[in-house]
């Protein structure tokens, strides 16, 4: 609930990126200081060249416009070009096009798009982003409803949620799995896979951190990668398909750790039984 | 290292009132290694244009063994231009990184013909080809001619001083210097004016000769600009003095992070540099919001 309210607050603010969670949830990328070093080329992205004299909001006695403006971060103001541009991404795609189409929206110089070193990577990380926030304060805000699920039905209902916020970009969204894909923009995008499966898990009321973890998060990866892809062709109202073909996944796999847990048994059986005419053996070797 | 400290002796010889210190407090400015009265100092840059200006691209091809071209490349690239932006390109009288931006505009605006909705970006986009010095404009309206650019409405030259811009507040989109702002009198001033014309959003991007760091290279690179430069100047273009210049001026522009922090003074946010040959070039980038 704390989490829904500090997100109001900061949306008011203008920052629909931060979150009150934020050790699970990435940092926007110009937040952080890069440096890269190659042989004959070094980039330094940085934060410490910030001007050392603050005082801008209340220096009253200069004319020019800009000393007078209370000093707004560059962050929030292409977080606002980005949030814009994703109402031109049906007309345009996930492309500079509609980066441009968000800047003149807000009233920036859409020269603020060169300023992104990835461009319409920028713009689907920030779709991925914004609604990975919304799975978790729709998390939040339906906990009674998901607890008296059972957790096949959870972990399909949060798959639900999260596939029916990328719905509206389906015809665009083979291009942003696209450049996603694109080897530059492979690091972001697993790790965004990675927090969203990992934000349904914690949905799903699995807290546990034991051997199964990894194996859950996998599972759970595959089935979200296979039901959006299966989405993209489907072209049943409503997506009527893709959500029974959901089930069927989350069902196979439930029933798939079943299987693995009885084979565990299984195994432990014959383990015991052999060690039990191991033993046999060897003691009636000593014996003799 | 030899090299490095015969070159620095000789210097200290020739100029022997060289201190940085002394510098900040008096109403001196820098010539290359001399120190010179600021109201000189414009007047003996543009002695130096004017008197490079015909060999200009000649030498630029030889000095940089055909490198300018590609930094030149890197910097509109960066720069990412738009359809109907408005740029103005100050200290580019040759038109060298103005032809650039309007190829790539132009290219941008055939590539998205098909996708975008032609009420949106109709506009026109403008470049603006500022520079004080005449001697290099007419260099650059003559290239212009040969391009085929010359009625273009587009392409605009006019004469003016990066620390006065004849433009009004938030005007332009991007504003682009290259090899540009180590001859301006008062680097602040040019700072401030391109953060005064910019619109919000608008980007500042300038290209300039910096500081190398690495080792050995960094010798061979004294050893180039010192030696070598100065007697291709006399020789290709037949004036040694200019060249001299060149390098001493290079040597005396602040280093890239004192450059980037000036930047970030001015006003302008997400200040960033990428050094290109090991810091033979740097472009320092600036966004206003």
């Amino acid at each position: 609930m704390y989490r829904l309210a500090a997100k109001r607050l900061l949306h008011s603010l203008g920052t629909p990126l931060s979150n009150s969670s934020s050790a699970r949830i990435i940092q926007f990328p110009p937040l952080r200081t890069l440096i890269s070093h190659s042989l004959f080329s070094t980039t330094v992205n940085s934060e410490p060249f910030v001007s050392q004299n603050p005082s801008y909001s209340h220096s009253s006695t200069s004319t020019a416009d800009h000393t007078r403006r209370p000093r707004v971060e560059y962050q929030d103001e292409q977080a606002h070009v980005l949030q814009a541009a994703l109402l031109h991404v049906i007309r345009l795609g996930w492309s500079e096009a509609a980066m441009i189409a968000g800047a003149r929206d807000v009233g920036v110089s859409p020269s603020i798009v060169g300023s992104f070193p990835r461009k319409e990577a920028a713009l689907v990380e920030f779709f991925m982003d914004d609604c990975l926030q919304r799975l978790s304060d729709s998390i939040e805000s339906s906990t009674e409803e998901l607890r008296s699920l059972i957790p096949s039905e959870r972990i399909t209902k949060l798959v639900r949620i999260r596939l029916e916020m990328q719905a509206p970009y389906i015809s665009k969204w083979p291009q942003a799995l696209s450049i996603q894909a694109q080897p530059v923009n492979v690091p972001t995008s697993f790790k965004q896979r990675a927090l969203l499966v990992d934000e349904i898990w914690h949905g799903a009321g699995d807290d546990t951190s034991d051997f199964d973890w990894y194996v859950k998060r996998t599972v759970l990866g595959g089935i979200y990668s296979t039901t959006e892809i299966y989405m993209l062709t489907d072209n049943s109202p409503n997506f009527g398909d893709t959500w029974a073909f959901l089930d069927d996944r989350v069902k196979d796999s439930f029933d798939l750790k079943k299987t693995i847990q009885e084979a565990t048994y299984l195994a432990e059986a014959v383990g015991a039984g052999m060690g039990t005419s191991l033993q046999g053996f060897v003691k009636s070797v000593f014996r003799g | 290292m030899a090299l490095r400290t015969v070159t620095r002796k000789l210097g200290s010889k020739l100029f022997p009132r060289f201190s940085p210190a002394s510098l900040l407090h008096s109403h001196a400015t820098s010539f290359g290694f001399k120190e010179v009265r600021e109201e000189e100092k414009s007047q003996m840059v543009g002695n130096v244009f004017s008197n490079v200006a015909s060999n200009y691209d000649t030498m630029n091809d030889l000095m940089s063994a055909g490198l300018h071209r590609l930094w030149k490349d890197r910097l509109v690239s960066k720069l990412n231009p738009f359809p109907g932006m408005n740029h103005l390109d100050v200290a580019g009288g040759t038109g060298d990184v103005a032809f650039r931006i309007f190829d790539s505009i132009n290219s941008i605006k055939r590539r998205t013909l098909q996708n975008v909705l032609e009420d949106d970006l109709q506009e026109e986009a403008k470049v603006y080809v500022c520079d004080i010095n005449p001697n290099m404009l007419n260099v650059g309206k003559k290239r212009a001619l040969q391009r085929g650019l010359g009625e273009d409405k587009s392409l605009l030259w006019v004469e003016g001083d990066a620390e006065a811009l004849s433009f009004g507040d938030n005007t332009m989109d991007g504003y682009t210097i290259a090899f540009g702002i180590r001859n301006v009198t008062h680097i602040e001033k040019a700072l401030s004016e391109a953060y005064r014309v910019l619109k919000r959003g608008g980007r500042f991007l300038c290209l300039e000769l910096s500081h190398v760091e690495v080792p050995v290279f960094k010798d061979f690179y004294d050893f180039y600009s010192f030696s070598i430069i100065p007697t291709l100047g006399e020789l290709v273009a037949g004036d040694r003095e200019s060249y001299q210049y060149l390098v001493e001026s290079i040597r005396r522009f602040p280093s890239q992070e004192t450059f980037a922090s000036m930047i970030a003074d001015a006003g302008f946010q997400k200040v960033e540099y990428e050094n290109l040959v090991g810091g033979v070039v740097a472009i320092h980038s600036g966004l206003k919001i």
